[in-house]
């Protein structure tokens, strides 16, 4: 579906226009939306909205459709649709860096062992069932704990840091789910016959990788890569709930962690 | 015979498989709290004599190399001494009473959940397999699909505020413990499960569709068909089982998504489980208790997908002699 859309991208905003009304009305909605967030999260600093940092100390936790703010402000009178809008950009920019880097890293891994088997191939399949053998949450979670803890207990760790330590910890949960995944379809496609051919005819190895494998493996990839990317999204606002991942600066995560302590006491308060 | 000698080789070796993951798992575990960004003895050692400092460091094991402080946590670990929560003057709590304490908690979430969701799972996963294409079917599969999308601690707060908070008709937070009341246990306990179960339902049907769809293609159910039995019962009685494989493997891999998605969903409903206390340890900066927590969550995990993997060798005899051949 995904792949269907981006490559017809290259032919000029008409096919896409006619290929887009080709598909079915879930599907429309879905692509809509899907480039509602991406746009947001592009044009998020242009936009005629009030600074997400800025407090209106006038209005806090306001509801829906007051005025100035038609999402409301959060109680530390952070404007919500601002934060909505700008939040989007290090959401998405985190998990598309952390499922970018650890989807290559984890393929790599995954086709070569495949492709080496042996001695290599247990190894790296002991590995990745020791990583799977943590449930992600939990392990992204303990990665995050355990590398986010500022030296002095009385300094909260700097908001760039927490970034950087959410997206290695993502990269280090991504790499086994899509290394397995590469390594199993790579298994399948190996003993197929065009790549005995190809290795009868005095194909080099890196060049049967790069050439017969890697293009058919690409596709299951891809399936997994986009939907671990919405797994990521959510799992920066689960962190984020449980109190470790992003807490200041402007993210999805951030923005529920600040207001997360308000259902603990307060749930009823219009929001 | 040659076959039984196979499949005791065939046994062996997972179980040496399972054995190198757990050690192999909680040995990263350990290397984990060397990575930290401030030292252990930073941390822990606060005596103010020298005398203090080295009894304690010697106590928490300090002194040790990565790979002797290791086994001797694995040891402890096996007879059920996961270590102490940590305080400044010394003698906390011990960790293995914190976990008899929570472990409970979220198990039973855990359980009833993958009850709630595999018994809306598989009616439904039968009807839209019987409706395949018809209307009935595409308005259970995108319903389902809208729902999955929704991520559960979203779904757990959207249940607290509406029925708990504005209609009133459940608690909105709060653990009841079985022996205190039955009925509270049960009220307390329909939110957190629903919002961890709404997601599984739909993955669950999705599986048992493709599945059943599949199987109604066999000989055996022309031939139940020609027999004049019901629909009911043949997609009851013999179409389940051989469909229901791949559904229970996703559900023992589901445990794992299950066991993190509660910790976030304890944390909504504020039960004071296994995720409650992985939280208060990462606050507590008590990383001994947080190694024992995560290792504890990730043997159950395996040792659990281990035992379904057996069983669905019962379930459908089919896997057990392709296995075996």
């Amino acid at each position: 579906m995904f792949l269907s859309v981006s490559s017809t991208l290259g032919h000029g905003s008409a096919a896409v226009l006619s290929k887009f009304r080709s598909l079915d009305l879930f599907t429309k909605i879905c692509l809509t939306w899907l480039a509602i967030v991406v746009l947001a999260a592009i044009l998020g600093p242009v936009l005629p909205l009030d600074n997400p940092r800025e407090a209106d100390i006038e209005a806090m936790g306001t509801g829906l459709f007051s005025s100035g703010h038609i999402f409301g402000t959060d109680t530390n009178g952070y404007d919500v649709l601002s934060n909505i809008v700008n939040g989007s950009r290090l959401s998405l920019l985190i998990a598309v860096v952390s499922v970018g880097i650890g989807g290559v890293v984890g393929a790599a891994i995954g086709i070569i062992s495949a492709f080496v088997r042996g001695k290599f191939d247990y190894v790296v399949n002991l590995f990745f069932n020791i990583m799977l053998s943590i449930p992600n949450l939990v392990l992204g979670l303990a990665l995050v704990a355990v590398l986010a803890t500022s030296a002095d207990p009385t300094q909260p760790v700097s908001s760039n840091r927490r970034v950087f330590v959410v997206i290695i910890s993502l990269t280090i949960v991504i790499i086994p789910i899509l290394g397995r995944i590469a390594r199993g379809a790579t298994l399948t496609w190996i003993n197929r016959e065009f790549i005995t051919a190809a290795r009868s005819m005095g194909m080099k190895n890196r060049d049967i990788v790069l050439k017969h494998v890697v293009p058919n493996v690409l596709p299951s990839i891809y399936a997994i890569g986009f939907l671990a990317i919405g797994v990521v999204i959510v799992a920066e606002g689960a962190l984020s709930l449980l109190g470790v991942g992003i807490t200041d600066g402007v993210s999805w995560g951030a923005a529920i962690s600040r207001v997360s302590g308000d259902f603990t006491y307060a749930p009823h308060s219009n929001r | 015979m040659k076959a039984r000698s196979t499949n005791a080789i065939e046994v062996l070796k997972r179980l040496v498989q399972l054995l190198l993951v757990v050690i192999g798992a909680t040995f990263l575990l350990s290397l984990l709290l060397r990575l930290l960004p401030v030292g252990l003895k930073e941390l822990y050692v606060t005596g103010l004599f020298e005398e203090d400092r080295q009894r304690q460091i010697k106590e928490l094991g300090l002194d040790r190399n990565a790979f002797s402080y290791y086994f001797h946590w694995l040891w402890d670990f096996v007879r059920g001494d996961f270590g102490r929560i940590v305080l400044p003057g010394g003698g906390g709590e011990s960790v293995s009473s914190h976990v008899g304490r929570a472990l409970p908690k979220t198990l039973q979430l855990v359980f009833y959940t993958q009850i709630f969701a595999l018994a809306v799972a598989i009616p439904l996963g039968i009807f839209s397999a019987y409706r395949a294409g018809r209307r009935t079917d595409r308005f259970v599969s995108y319903g389902l699909f809208t729902a999955a999308s929704v991520p559960n601690f979203v779904l757990g707060l959207l249940l607290a505020l509406i029925v708990g908070v504005k209609l009133e008709w459940l608690p909105p937070l709060g653990y009841v413990p079985i022996s205190e009341s039955f009925v509270d246990h049960v009220r307390g306990m329909v939110l957190p499960v629903l919002a961890l179960g709404i997601p599984l339902i739909a993955s669950y049907t999705r599986l048992l569709r493709t599945d059943v769809i599949a199987t109604l293609r066999e000989d055996f159910v022309t031939m139940a068909v020609a027999k004049g039995l019901s629909d009911r019962r043949i997609l009851f009685t013999h179409v389940l089982r051989p469909s229901s494989v791949t559904l229970l493997t996703s559900a023992a891999l589901n445990m794992g998504a299950l066991i993190g998605g509660s910790l976030v969903i304890e944390r909504v409903f504020s039960i004071p489980g296994l995720g409650t206390e992985i939280g208060l340890a990462i606050f507590g900066r008590q990383y001994f208790a947080l190694q024992a927590y995560v290792a504890l969550v990730a043997i159950g995990y395996v040792v659990f997908n281990s035992v379904i993997d057996v069983l669905v060798g019962f379930v459908d005899p089919r896997t057990r002699e392709r296995r075996s051949a």
